[in-house]
């Protein structure tokens, strides 16, 4: 416990470093945890302490008075230190928060009721404050247990934590800490976890009734991810068994009936947000180009409209950079021609590196000269920017109405990332950002008419849009076998269900009848795709574990290969440095030995730079694969490789690639240099641009299908249908291949194969 | 991320390709010669054959498409075997159980247990929000109008020609029944000890105001012609008929008239050689030519004169006017148009009525 609290006191950062290092204590593993909760108690002694102030406070029956004298005092009561001066004045601030001044009353429901539902919009302070009012008055480290507050995104987990930790002035990562995938930051004092809502069911799967935890505020729960429908669903079940539990749901639109009548009808407590009201515009006619109308409308906005910042909503990078660029251009000769104001012009979209995102809340640009007209800035962005992040000071918001949405159909088993139209309430959403600081407007490229006729309502959960095998074999592991009758909010159509089902099946991890098979009980434990962790799990048989898991480290993180628009050519040459002309993966897998060789650890940042690689990305990757290592020598799987001199170093790792990626499989086409047709859905797709396969391999694999207007399969690698055949007969099984190209050339390689197994049980015979 | 585009690194992979080019012979045996070479035939114009872009993307979306629309809710599938397993019936939604949904539905009816996927709609330009739906009504509209329009016009069209060939038809049968009513006329007047030139010859040589006089027409003439006489004086059911005829007349003799007037050197005959010979010419014409001119002024100026009686008789009906002619030539002549026959007797014992659709 010494070591852990001067690990701790070296400071946060430090801290994490150590941590993402430490090796294999289970102690750390964030799903066991709790198994290890009681052998640490000194982290609750303090509830216990009584002279600690909140001795005097009654657990569930507490008062806002009463914290606010507790937080009022000299003493923090959550490590027993004196308050930091910055304390006071953040809780100056806090007191300012509208949630504030309805203390009292969410306190009286939240003692009555198990379930409630709070609806607080865009800056009341709900995902802050809230969880701290908890915290006063559920008093969960006298009950050995935690208070959890899940958030969809990492960064929000991340930052809000942060946050959190200042506001009670603790360490981050000790009373106050986040929990994500791949990354743990609390420790056995931690009362108040924010986390992932992933990471939530993560635990629920080893820990069926949530135990850890007095309470759980499931936020942004508008926002539906796939973590917060299926966690509803079963808190709705956990808290029949657990009557102790209780949960708040909180959301930040209005349309929280739903969620009511979901929870049988919980109460509910809505604070109003702090916002300004905002004017609506609706262009008189549709657009021919949002992008073009877009540009032309913040110059509008900047050539006419009285001093305030621009929030430009985009779809994707490409977009936003394209856009960006033009703005720019545009804004300088408006500056040298009819002497506007300085425009500054900032992106925004999820790729982006963190300190690049930081920029956006520079300050708009002073103007140019003395009592010259004043600067703005404009931020062209994802939706990123309609919930999760507040940039302060945006008066004008321009929405054409599109964003890029994940939507999976289980027809052609295709899930991707599609520019769509936006619903109401998001448009809503992007409204209200302008009215942040002030009134402000909001520029809608779309009709009025269009507003009402043509957008939705509500965004589609994130259940109805992706594919459900990992979701239904953590259900599975959740101890839910009537998925049929599961009681989500949305349940998604049968057929992606049934897809799920069946690709599971496939992947041997559920039985004919749909039970847990041992191999699908051991997938569930990774935090991976099922078919990604089928594919680690079964690597060892390929004599190949420790490629698998780097090349699995490497698919989980974003792009390494980094291809400025600028150098193309230079940065296209130095993959090819690492290119292996069967295909992607392995060039992938090459790439990552290069990083961890000398050479590249003596300075990764400046070999990385040399080589067009993300250093980001490659460390990300790294720390992936050791949280995954952890996993898989927990699970006692072995961790092997084949010699590199022997020449089916590679041909190994490809078939034990097929172990995962059998159905995702492409033959190239009688005809027609790199097309391809997809194995039973028979899409005609096209290699992507960016693989490295060298020649047109008559089988591939692929990581990913990406629907644009054309049809692209992106990392390939090169296979063999013998190794299909043989790895995974039954999706094989020519019978159920309908005639053709495809069939005739199984037919063939089923052939071969039996050949050569002939002569294999012949030559043997001889001998 | 930004696409990628590599050359190919040059490394040799012989061995893959030797594998994968190794020759196999076809599973199926038992192809005849001449199969294999059809077969073979066939195979090398099919890879021949590069399908376009267009094509190809065509092809791709059309594939996707039809997978997109096709529901493969299966009772063979695996997955729909462990859902039936737990009670799930096609046709029906996940979720809770039936009743209790249908009570949530009341305001969100379009969510909650849908039966379908979600469709996938692909953004390809960028078009702004309802820029689709208003080009799709406008396009709507247009192709509305145009189908409104071809439909009007189709059905225009076909009542018109079924009328126009209704018309056609009937008028046809008018100007038969003219000729037999002219004919009989002519025949009557004969019977009545009238002039038997008249069916003789038809051309009026010298005219005369007395209808006696108006001579002869060509006895080979298949036609029964009458004799002439003031074309006022004419029975109005066949005075076109005669009218009609005499107009001809006419435009034949001005024609020849014009040509033998001609005074011109080139034409020293005015009466070009061989142009009674020639064999296309009716017998009238030839009539006509041998006639002097001074009857065409006489023909003119009748042929000018204003017909009140018979343009009123014209206005009529096609149907109408042969209604009556028929009717005349039972009534006068005992004659069925229809029947082609003359009955010995008024009562016309056999004819089985008076309209075309009695005696079909």
């Amino acid at each position: 416990m010494v070591d852990r609290r001067s690990d701790a006191e070296d400071g946060s950062r430090a801290k994490r470093q150590k941590m993402d290092k430490t090796g294999t204590d289970p102690k750390d593993n964030p799903y066991l945890a709790h198994m290890y909760a009681d052998a640490s108690p000194n982290g609750n002694e303090w509830a216990a302490d009584k002279d600690s102030p909140f001795a005097k406070v009654k657990r569930h029956q507490s008062t806002a008075a009463q914290a606010q004298k507790i937080e009022d005092g000299d003493i923090n009561p959550f490590n027993g230190q004196p308050y930091s001066s910055k304390y006071f004045s953040i809780l100056k601030t806090r007191r300012d928060l509208p949630v504030h001044a309805q203390r009292d009353e969410f306190l009286q429901l939240y003692q009555k009721s198990q379930i409630l539902v709070f609806v607080g919009e865009t800056g009341s302070g709900k995902t802050t404050q809230i969880p701290q009012f908890v915290l006063f008055d559920d008093q969960p480290q006298s009950q050995r247990k935690m208070v959890a507050c899940t958030q969809p995104r990492r960064v929000a987990a991340m930052s809000v934590a942060q946050r959190v930790a200042a506001e009670l002035d603790v360490k981050l990562g000790e009373e106050v800490g986040y929990s994500i995938r791949f990354e743990d930051m609390t420790s056995p004092k931690t009362c108040l976890k924010y986390m992932t809502d992933g990471m939530l069911l993560r635990e629920a799967m080893n820990d069926h009734n949530l135990n850890r935890y007095s309470t759980i505020i499931l936020d942004e729960a508008h926002e539906r991810t796939m973590a917060t429908d299926v966690l509803m669903g079963l808190l709705k079940e956990v808290v029949q068994r657990r009557p102790d539990l209780k949960i708040i749901i909180m959301s930040a639109t209005l349309d929280a009936q739903k969620f009511q009548r979901y929870f049988n009808d919980a109460p509910l407590l809505a604070v109003p947000g702090r916002t300004h009201p905002v004017e609506i515009f609706y262009t008189p006619e549709p657009e021919q180009d949002y992008v073009e109308a877009a540009i032309r409308t913040v110059l509008q906005i900047h050539a006419t409209e009285a001093d305030g910042d621009i929030l430009l909503f985009l779809t994707g990078e490409e977009e936003i950079e394209d856009a960006a660029r033009k703005i720019s251009l545009e804004a300088d000769e408006m500056v040298r021609e009819v002497d506007a104001g300085p425009l500054k012009v900032y992106t925004l979209y999820g790729s982006l590196p963190p300190h690049m995102q930081q920029r956006i809340f520079d300050p708009a640009p002073p103007p140019r000269r003395p009592g010259g007209r004043p600067g703005r800035k404009v931020i062209v962005s994802t939706n990123i920017a309609e919930t999760s992040l507040t940039i302060d000071g945006i008066v004008y918001v321009v929405d054409p109405g599109f964003s890029k949405q994940k939507i999976y159909n289980p027809r052609i088993r295709v899930e991707s990332l599609l520019v769509s139209p936006i619903s109401k309430a998001s448009a809503q959403q992007r409204a209200g950002r302008a009215g942040r600081t002030r009134p402000g407007k909001c520029f809608r490229l779309y009709t009025e008419g269009a507003f009402k006729k043509e957008l939705i309502d509500q965004t589609y959960p994130e259940i109805l849009r992706s594919n459900l095998s990992s979701t239904v074999l953590e259900l599975k592991k959740l101890g839910i076998d009537d998925l049929v009758h599961f009681d989500l909010m949305d349940p998604p159509a049968p057929e992606t269900l049934m897809r799920a089902l069946e690709e599971l099946n496939y992947l041997a991890c559920l039985d004919d009848d749909g039970n847990l098979t041992q191999l699908g009980r051991l997938a569930s434990e990774f935090p991976l795709d099922p078919a990604v962790a089928v594919m680690l799990i079964s690597s060892p048989e390929f004599y190949c574990s420790n490629e698998i898991l780097s090349i699995t480290a490497l698919l989980s993180v974003p792009q390494v290969f980094v291809r400025p628009a600028s150098q193309r050519k230079r940065a296209d040459e130095m993959k090819n440095l690492f290119a292996h002309p069967d295909g992607d993966h392995l060039t992938l897998l090459n790439v990552y030995h290069a990083f961890k060789g000398q050479d590249a650890q003596e300075n990764p940042k400046q070999w990385c730079h040399d080589h067009f690689l993300s250093l980001r990305s490659l460390q990300s990757a790294d720390n992936v694969r050791m949280q995954l290592l952890r996993i898989m020598e927990r699970e006692e799987l072995e961790m092997v490789s084949t010699p590199f001199e022997d020449k089916k170093y590679y041909e190994n790792i490809r078939r034990a690639l097929c172990a995962g990626f059998f159905m995702q499989v492409a033959k190239k086409e009688a005809q027609g240099k790199s097309k391809y047709t997809t194995i039973k859905d028979n899409q005609n797709v096209l290699l992507h641009p960016s693989t490295v396969l060298s020649y047109d391999a008559d089988w591939v694999v692929y990581n990913e299908f990406v629907l644009t207007t054309k049809n692209y399969i992106r990392t390939v690698t090169a296979v063999k249908p013998e190794w299909l055949i043989d790895i995974a007969p039954t999706y094989y099984d020519i019978t159920s291949f309908p005639k053709g190209e495809i069939r005739s050339a199984l037919l063939r390689a089923a052939e071969r194969l039996s050949r050569k197994e002939k002569m294999r049980s012949d030559s043997s015979r001889k001998r | 991320m930004a696409p990628h585009q590599n050359p190919a690194p040059d490394v040799g992979d012989e061995e893959e390709d030797d594998y994968m080019s190794m020759v196999i012979e076809e599973p199926q045996q038992k192809e005849t010669f001449t199969q294999k070479k059809r077969r073979q035939q066939r195979e090398a114009e099919a890879r021949a054959k590069v399908p376009s872009k267009a094509e190809r993307a065509a092809q791709e979306a059309e594939r996707r498409d039809a997978a997109l629309a096709t529901s493969t809710l299966n009772p063979s599938n695996k997955g729909f075997q462990m859902m039936a397993k737990l009670g799930f019936k096609p046709g029906q939604a996940l979720g809770k159980s039936q009743g209790e949904r249908v009570s949530n539905q009341k305001s969100d009816s379009k969510i909650g247990g849908r039966a379908e996927p979600l469709n996938l709609v692909f953004k390809e330009d960028r078009g702004g929000i309802g820029l689709d739906t208003e080009k799709k009504r406008k396009f709507r509209e247009e192709a509305e109008e145009a189908v409104k329009k071809v439909k009007q016009e189709e059905g225009d069209y076909r009542d018109r020609v079924r009328i126009e060939r209704e018309t056609r038809r009937t008028e046809a049968q008018f100007h038969a029944a003219q000729k037999v009513a002219e004919r009989l006329d002519a025949e009557a007047e004969t019977g009545d000890g009238k002039t038997v030139q008249t069916k003789r010859g038809k051309t009026p040589t010298e005219h005369e105001e007395e209808e006696s006089e108006d001579t002869t027409s060509g006895s080979n003439n298949p036609q029964p012609k009458v004799k002439v006489k003031p074309t006022s004086q004419v029975n109005i059911l066949y005075r076109g008929l005669v009218r009609e005829r005499e107009e001809k007349e006419r435009s034949i003799q001005a024609r020849h008239l014009l040509q033998t007037s001609l005074p011109s050197s080139f034409f020293p005959n005015p009466r070009l050689p061989g142009y009674d010979d020639d064999p296309t010419l009716e017998r009238e014409d030839k009539v006509a030519l041998d006639n002097k001119p001074d009857i065409s002024t006489i023909l003119e100026q009748e042929l000018d004169e204003e017909d009140p009686e018979l343009d009123e008789f014209n206005a009529l009906e096609p149907s109408e006017r042969l209604a009556r002619i028929v009717q005349y030539l039972r009534e006068t002549h005992h004659y069925c148009f229809w029947c082609k026959f003359r009955y010995e007797t008024g009562e016309m014992e056999g004819c089985p009525g008076v309209t075309e659709e009695d005696h079909d």
